[in-house]
C-alpha cells in the first residue's frame, strides 16, 4: 500500500533522513521506532507532504505521490495524527471533528463518520460542545484520533499517541488502535515506547540518526541487539 | 445634555464603521500574521473608485458597491497571492515594509489620476437628517451603523458555522494542524485578505457621503484601524467592535467639548492610556 523508496529529506539543504526505504501493506500496523531526533517525525511529515524530498520516491496504492501537496495527500487518505495532538483549542470538540472531515473526499460523509467516531469514543460524545483546549491530555488524544478518522483515513499515521498520557489512557488508546486494526485500517505507529510498540505492531523499523538501523517482524526487531543500541543512542 | 446625546449618537454611529474597518485587519492578522499598513490606502482606493463611478455615470456611492466590492476583492486576492504570500512566515519586518511601500504606491497612484485637491462624492441621502427629540443624526451615519453591525454579525456567523469560517479559525489557531486536515493554508490566507479588502470597499462607501476625500488621507485611516485592532485585542471580534465604538465616541466628544484639532487628538490620547493600563486589550479573556 505504501512504499518509500530511498527517501532523502532535510531542511535548508541539510539532509535529516538518509536513504530511508519502508513498506507497509494494507491492513498492517507498522511501528516506527527510534530515539529523539532519529527522524521519525520528519519521516511522517514527509509522508504528509510538508517538505519536498531531496531525492527518492513515495508511492501510495500504486500512485506516485512524491510531488503531491499536503491537501492532495489528505484527499487520497494519507492522514497524520500529529505529535502533541494539536487539536484546535478554541473550537468545540464537534467543530474539531467537522474540520477533520473537511477534505473533498470525506466532506459528504461527515454525519456517518461522526457517529462512528462517537461510538468509538463515548467520552467525546459527552464533551461535544466543550472547547478542545479544556479537555484532558487523554481526551485530546481521543479527539486527535477521531479527527483523523473523520478524514476517512486509509493510512493512519499516529505520532507518539502515548506521549504524556497516564498508563490507563495509554492502555485505552492502544486498545483503540487494535480495534481500528481489526476493522482493516492500515496504521503507521510512531512511538518512543519500545515494548508497547513491539507488542502491537506486526513489523517495525528502527531509525537511527536518519537511517533505518533495523527492520523486520516485531520478534526479529525485539531480539536484535542494534535495536536497544539505537534506542539508547550508544 | 442635548450636546452630550448628540455626540453619543454620532460617536456610536461612526465608531461602528471603524469597528468594521478593524475587523478586516484583525481577520488578516489572525490567519497570516500580516499587519497591513496600506489598509487605509485601500479605503482611499475604494472611495476614489466611487468618485470615478460618480463622475463617469453619476452613480451613487451605495450603488457603486456592486462594482467596487468585486473589484477590490479581486485586487486584494492578487496582492496577497503575488506580493505578500512569498514573504509571509519569513520576515515580519519585510512584510511591514512591503505594505508601507504599497501604501505609497496607492497614494501616489491616486494622486496621479485624481489630482491633489479635496473632492466630494455626493449621495442622494447625503443631506437627509433623522430627528429624534434633541438629537439630529445624518441618515448616512445611520446607514453606516446598520450595515456595519449587520456585516459584523454576518462575519461572526460565517466564522462560526461554515466550513470556510472554520478553516479561517483553524489556520488562526494552528496553521500546521490545519494543513494536516487538508486545508490549503495559502488559499485560506489569500481569500481572507481578499475578504478584508472587499469589506474595505463597503466601509469606504459607508464613510463617503459628506466626507471630503484626498489622496493622502490613507494613513489616518490606517492609524485609526491599528488603534482599534490593538484596543480590541487583535483577533477578538467583540473587542474590536467595542474598540471601534470607543474611538468613534472619543472623536465625537473631543470635537464637541474640546477644539476641532484637539478633538482629533483625543482618541490617540485615550488609546495610549488604555494601553498603559490594559496592554492586553480591552476584553477580559486572557486567551490570545
Amino acid at each position: 500500500m505504501l512504499e518509500i523508496d530511498h527517501l532523502v529529506t532535510g531542511y535548508g539543504g541539510v539532509p535529516v533522513l538518509h536513504d530511508v526505504s519502508l513498506t507497509l501493506s494494507a491492513g498492517e500496523i507498522v511501528g516506527l521506532l527510534g530515539a529523539n531526533n532519529a527522524g521519525k517525525t520528519t519521516l511522517i511529515n514527509s509522508l504528509s507532504g510538508m517538505y519536498a524530498p531531496m531525492s527518492g520516491r513515495i508511492r501510495f496504492e500504486g500512485q506516485d505521490v512524491t510531488a503531491m501537496t499536503p491537501k492532495q495527500r489528505v484527499e487520497i487518505g494519507i492522514i497524520q495524527v500529529p505529535e502533541g495532538r494539536l487539536v484546535f483549542p478554541e473550537m468545540s470538540v464537534r467543530e474539531n471533528l467537522l474540520l477533520g472531515g473537511i477534505n473533498a473526499r470525506a466532506r459528504a460523509h461527515r454525519p456517518r463518520q461522526m457517529d462512528h467516531v462517537l461510538e468509538l469514543f463515548p467520552r467525546l460524545k459527552e464533551r461535544l460542545g466543550q472547547n478542545a483546549g479544556t479537555l484532558s491530555g487523554g481526551e485530546q488524544q481521543m479527539l486527535a484520533i477521531g479527527r483523523g478518522l473523520m478524514a476517512e483515513a486509509k493510512l493512519l499515521m499516529l505520532d507518539e499517541p502515548s506521549l504524556g498520557l497516564s498508563p490507563l489512557f495509554v492502555q485505552y488508546i492502544f486498545g483503540i488502535i487494535d480495534r481500528l486494526h481489526a476493522e482493516g485500517l492500515s496504521i503507521l505507529l510512531i512511538e518512543q515506547n519500545l515494548n508497547l510498540t513491539l507488542r502491537h505492531a506486526q513489523r517495525c523499523y528502527v531509525l537511527e540518526r536518519g537511517k533505518v538501523a533495523v527492520e523486520g517482524t516485531s520478534d526479529v526487531v525485539k531480539d536484535d541487539p542494534r535495536t536497544r543500541r539505537a534506542y539508547l543512542g550508544l | 445634555m442635548a450636546e452630550f446625546l448628540q455626540a453619543l449618537a454620532q460617536g456610536l454611529l461612526i465608531g461602528s464603521t471603524y469597528g468594521l474597518l478593524a475587523l478586516g485587519m484583525g481577520l488578516v492578522y489572525g490567519v497570516s500574521g500580516v499587519v497591513n499598513f496600506s489598509h487605509g490606502d485601500f479605503i482611499s482606493l475604494g472611495m476614489f473608485m466611487c468618485l470615478a463611478l460618480y463622475s463617469a455615470f453619476a452613480m451613487d456611492p451605495y450603488v457603486s458597491l456592486i462594482i467596487t466590492v468585486p473589484v477590490m476583492t479581486v485586487i486584494g486576492g492578487l496582492v496577497y497571492w503575488y506580493l505578500l504570500r512569498p514573504m509571509v512566515g519569513h520576515q515580519f519586518l519585510m512584510v511591514v515594509q512591503l505594505t508601507l511601500g504599497l501604501s505609497l504606491v496607492l497614494q501616489n497612484g491616486i494622486l496621479m489620476v485624481f489630482g491633489g485637491q479635496p473632492a466630494r462624492t455626493p449621495s442622494v441621502v447625503e443631506s437627509k437628517l433623522l430627528i429624534l427629540g434633541d438629537v439630529v443624526v445624518r441618515v448616512p451615519h445611520v446607514i453606516a451603523f446598520v450595515v456595519s453591525f449587520a456585516m459584523a454579525i454576518g462575519l461572526y456567523i460565517m466564522l462560526r458555522s461554515t466550513d470556510f469560517g472554520r478553516s479561517i479559525r483553524a489556520v488562526h489557531q494552528n496553521a500546521h494542524s490545519a494543513a494536516l486536515m487538508g486545508i490549503d493554508v495559502s488559499r485560506v490566507q489569500t481569500l481572507t485578505f481578499a475578504l478584508g479588502i472587499g469589506i474595505l470597499a463597503i466601509a469606504a462607501a459607508l464613510l463617503l457621503p459628506g466626507t471630503p476625500i484626498q489622496p493622502a488621507q490613507g494613513l489616518r485611516y490606517t492609524v485609526i484601524t491599528l488603534i482599534v485592532v490593538a484596543l480590541g485585542g487583535m483577533t477578538n471580534f467583540v473587542g474590536i467592535m467595542l474598540g471601534g465604538l470607543i474611538i468613534g465616541l472619543s472623536e465625537a466628544y473631543g470635537t464637541i467639548y474640546l477644539s476641532d484639532t484637539l478633538g482629533m487628538l483625543l482618541p490617540y490620547g485615550i488609546f495610549v492610556l488604555i494601553m498603559l493600563f490594559r496592554p492586553q486589550g480591552l476584553t477580559w479573556s486572557s486567551s490570545r
